[in-house]
């Protein structure tokens, strides 16, 4: 539906995208994961029409969208701070859309009545909208994106500004209500739990290009750079691949490496080794800690050894 | 008294500078006192003066009651204009990029410093009789209109600017994605979010042109003078204190419930989030003739006054050079305006620093501050006439009424400098090492310094410019620059005229510098400035 061909973007002092291709299927939902600067969200930007790229193309059913002003392209935009309007009700803010679509008021209120219930917020209409918790703003905010049937709903970090449980509970929410509604959505973010928990595919974006597109799985058993296996969090990274926990053998046949550092867990410790291989990060279990490593200290040796079939290869192409 | 105040935000105060209750009032003695005795004291005086002679048939007078209509309208009509001519402009200051943008907002703080008297100088020289542009408006009420325009068009551009930069850019994104054009943007999220802004704007032009002197007296002629040149003339001219004084009375209830509106407008504003507003953008195609007709707009009204001023003066110098300013009245009214204007900042200097002190936390004492703001000059002089008539000779009276109208400026500009002083620099301070005083002098002392830098240069050309005062209680030996000013405009003859613009001009300068001063960034505005 949405595809993106060699776009580029550059602000004075740096590049935020450089030649970037990506298209997006009917219904599917794409995360845009990268650290803060890698230029995800002056993408978003683009694809929301709030900024013009300086080269290439964006198509949304075949139709290019350089001529198509922001508020024509009919693309909703969900922001990190919900961007509610102060002055007007809960009601207010999700009728917006649809009188700016040039719906009656008497029938944006309905629909905006229908969706708020919903969502779980009947009863809310009148409220202001800076009296209401983070996660009702949330809601509010998603109500309003979602009730003009927008054809691509676009979420920069519409999680972070949460705390961590309600995040978790909402991803959850959120998840079953895109999929209701079969809408195609880009996410942007740069918490790769939030990435995975919610995306069919995830592009990992650095320095404005993107390192890898693929299902949260393919990345995981196939990162394709070490930088891009250290993001999505692998610890052990190689150049000749990545050993996750997994791939770890302990045992008094493994070869020995001198310990670094001792971290101690809740029920476990982590422990840092310098082994031939290079340094690597694992984590014991107490049982293990009794069984391999008893009288663990700073330079002592711990038998560490690497199982090279269970490592993960780096992806090419 | 410590504890009726603990409902006083005395926590984030730093530690130096935190004043127990007792001592706060001890401190608010001495501004509390002067504002009493130089301006509430004389206002009800004033009150009771009109109170006595007040008569149906007084407002009966078709010819004060278009005096009182006339005032009115001009200042309804002129709040209008500077909406509908101030609100396009802020627009596009505050959503286009362009070159000079940065210059061109602060230029906007110009009018602030500006004499009224050199402002009327330049409305005359473009639009008087033998005006530069060859349209004589006098006697038509555009003259007065234009010159209030030229004070009140900056204030409402500013006041339209800060709205527009309290949006944070997502909003205006977000109802960009949900279908609105940008005018719909416009009408339906920036226009309600500005609004509160402009309405407080508003009430202050409104009390600014209802209540100007100077404008008026020079630039209204016979038909279009305001109330305030009526009392003024009733008094100077026709010793009719009892007309003077129920006329007084009507001003004073009607700005009195203007200022209130003002104050109560002023408290409804949202506290200032921090927010990321829109950044400006180039603007493109048809955005350009946007912009620049809105810097047209404000170069006609805002800059070209004084441009006219500049521009008649050197014709003057041209002809005559300095020959004119050489004589005895010159000299007098240069040393005076010097002298008084330095006596008045070393008070206003005093008196800020112990009104911002004592009003930290406290809103009423804060408020006060503003009184001098919204009292008109003309009123005040009056009521110090009857209030103190056995001191009318004495040049400390004159010198109180310049550092009534100037110290305002100090205190406000610290008290804001103190809220924004963070409380764990004196704390870290402190903990360093250093004694009370050694952190006001090291930590406190440098960070206020800019504030009352700013402060003390809008006291300084409130002093300079001073005009409404010195001339109600004017006598020939305390000849200032703005009285010699409208002395010369009142004798005939090109050279007298020459003089009023070479004086007008000295003055203007006079008030660029205090705005340099002003504006001049400090050291850690242009740091921050250079950073991308």
């Amino acid at each position: 539906m949405l595809q993106l061909e060699q776009v580029c973007k550059r602000f004075v002092h740096k590049r935020v995208a450089d030649g970037i291709s990506l298209q997006l299927q009917a219904g599917e939902v794409l995360a845009l994961l990268g650290p803060s600067g890698c230029g995800k969200s002056s993408l978003l930007k683009m694809i929301a029409g709030l900024e013009q790229p300086d080269s290439g193309r964006l198509l949304f059913a075949g139709e290019d969208l350089a001529a198509v002003p922001v508020e024509a392209r009919r693309f909703a935009l969900m922001f990190q701070d919900f961007a509610l309007f102060p002055h007007l009700d809960v009601l207010g803010n999700v009728c917006f859309g649809l009188i700016e679509r040039g719906l009656s008021r008497v029938a944006a209120r309905q629909q905006a009545r229908d969706c708020l219930q919903q969502l779980g917020l009947a009863g809310m209409e009148a409220r202001r909208v800076w009296t209401l918790s983070g996660g009702e703003q949330q809601r509010v905010a998603l109500a309003r994106a979602l009730v003009p049937r927008p054809r691509l709903l676009l979420l920069d970090e519409p999680f972070s500004s949460l705390d961590a449980d309600l995040r978790r509970q909402l991803q959850q929410e959120f998840r079953q209500q895109l999929r209701a509604a079969g809408m195609p959505a880009i996410l942007v973010t740069h918490d790769r739990e939030e990435a995975f928990a919610l995306a069919d595919r995830v592009a990992v974006l650095r320095d404005g290009h993107i390192v890898q597109c693929a299902t949260p799985a393919q990345l995981l058993a196939a990162p394709a750079t070490p930088w891009l296996a250290r993001f999505i969090g692998y610890e052990n990274v190689l150049e000749e691949g990545v050993v996750p926990e997994h791939a770890l053998r302990l045992g008094p046949d493994q070869p020995a490496a001198e310990v670094r550092r001792i971290i101690q867990l809740a029920d476990g410790v982590r422990v840092c080794v310098v082994s031939a291989a290079g340094e690597l990060t694992l984590t014991l279990s107490a049982r293990e800690v009794r069984q391999y490593a008893a009288g663990l200290a700073v330079g002592s040796l711990l038998h560490v050894g690497i199982d090279r079939a269970a490592m993960l290869r780096y992806a090419t192409g | 008294m410590a504890r009726k105040m603990s409902w006083l935000p005395t926590g984030h105060l730093p530690r130096v500078l935190m004043i127990e209750g007792s001592r706060k009032l001890g401190l608010a003695l001495l501004p509390l006192a002067f504002l009493l005795l130089m301006s509430v004291l004389p206002l009800l005086r004033l009150l009771q003066e009109g109170q006595g002679s007040i008569s149906p048939d007084l407002l009966r007078d078709p010819y004060l009651q278009w005096r009182i209509f006339w005032s009115l309208l001009q200042a309804a009509t002129s709040c209008v204009a500077a909406l509908l001519i101030g609100l396009p402009i802020a627009w596009c200051l505050a959503r286009y990029r362009f070159p000079s943008r940065s210059l061109t907002l602060r230029l906007l703080m110009l009018p602030f410093v500006m004499p009224t008297l050199v402002a009327a100088m330049g409305v005359l020289a473009l639009f008087g009789p033998h005006g530069l542009l060859g349209i004589n408006l006098q006697d038509t009420p555009w003259l007065l209109l234009y010159g209030n325009l030229f004070f009140n068009l900056p204030l409402v551009i500013r006041a339209a600017c800060e709205g527009l930069a309290q949006i944070p850019a997502s909003r205006l994104a977000a109802a960009r994605t949900l279908g609105a054009t940008p005018w719909r943007v416009f009408w339906r999220v920036e226009w309600p979010a500005v609004r509160p802004w402009l309405w407080s704007a508003l009430c202050l032009v409104f009390l600014y042109c209802f209540s100007g002197f100077g404008l008026a007296l020079l630039l209204g002629g016979q038909r279009y003078a305001t109330v305030e040149v009526e009392i003024y003339q009733l008094v100077a001219y026709e010793l009719n204190l009892a007309d003077a004084g129920a006329l007084a009375m009507l001003m004073l209830l009607l700005t009195g419930a203007m200022a209130a509106l003002y104050a109560w407008l002023e408290r409804r504003l949202a506290a200032p989030l921090k927010v990321d507003p829109q950044p400006p953008r180039r603007p493109q195609g048809r955005e350009w003739l946007q912009l620049l007709t809105a810097l047209g707009m404000l170069l006609l009204f805002a800059g070209l006054p004084l441009l006219a001023v500049l521009w008649r003066a050197g014709q003057a110098w041209a002809v005559s050079g300095l020959s004119l300013l050489q004589d005895e009245d010159v000299r007098l009214a240069l040393g005076n305006t010097a002298c008084f204007s330095l006596l008045a900042l070393l008070l206003a200097a005093v008196l800020g620093w112990l009104h911002a002190l004592a009003a930290r936390g406290g809103l009423w004492l804060r408020a006060l501050a503003f009184l001098p703001f919204v009292v008109s000059p003309v009123c005040v002089a009056f009521g110090l006439l009857l209030l103190y008539p056995q001191w009318s000779a004495s040049l400390w009276l004159l010198l109180a009424s310049y550092a009534l109208l100037a110290y305002p400026f100090v205190a406000r500009s610290l008290a804001g400098a103190l809220d924004s002083l963070p409380v764990h620099w004196p704390q870290a301070a402190r903990s360093l090492g250093a004694r009370p005083w050694r952190v006001f002098y090291r930590v406190e002392w440098p960070l206020l310094r800019p504030a009352f830098r700013r402060g003390l240069a809008f006291a300084a050309a409130t002093a300079l410019g001073e005009f409404a005062v010195t001339l109600f209680l004017s006598r020939p030996e305390w000849l200032t620059l703005t009285t010699l000013i409208y002395q010369r405009l009142g004798r005939p003859g090109a050279d007298n005229a020459g003089s009023a613009m070479l004086l007008s001009c000295l003055l203007m300068l006079l008030a660029l510098l205090a705005f340099l001063i002003i504006e001049w960034p400090s050291a850690a505005q242009a740091a921050e400035r250079r950073e991308p």
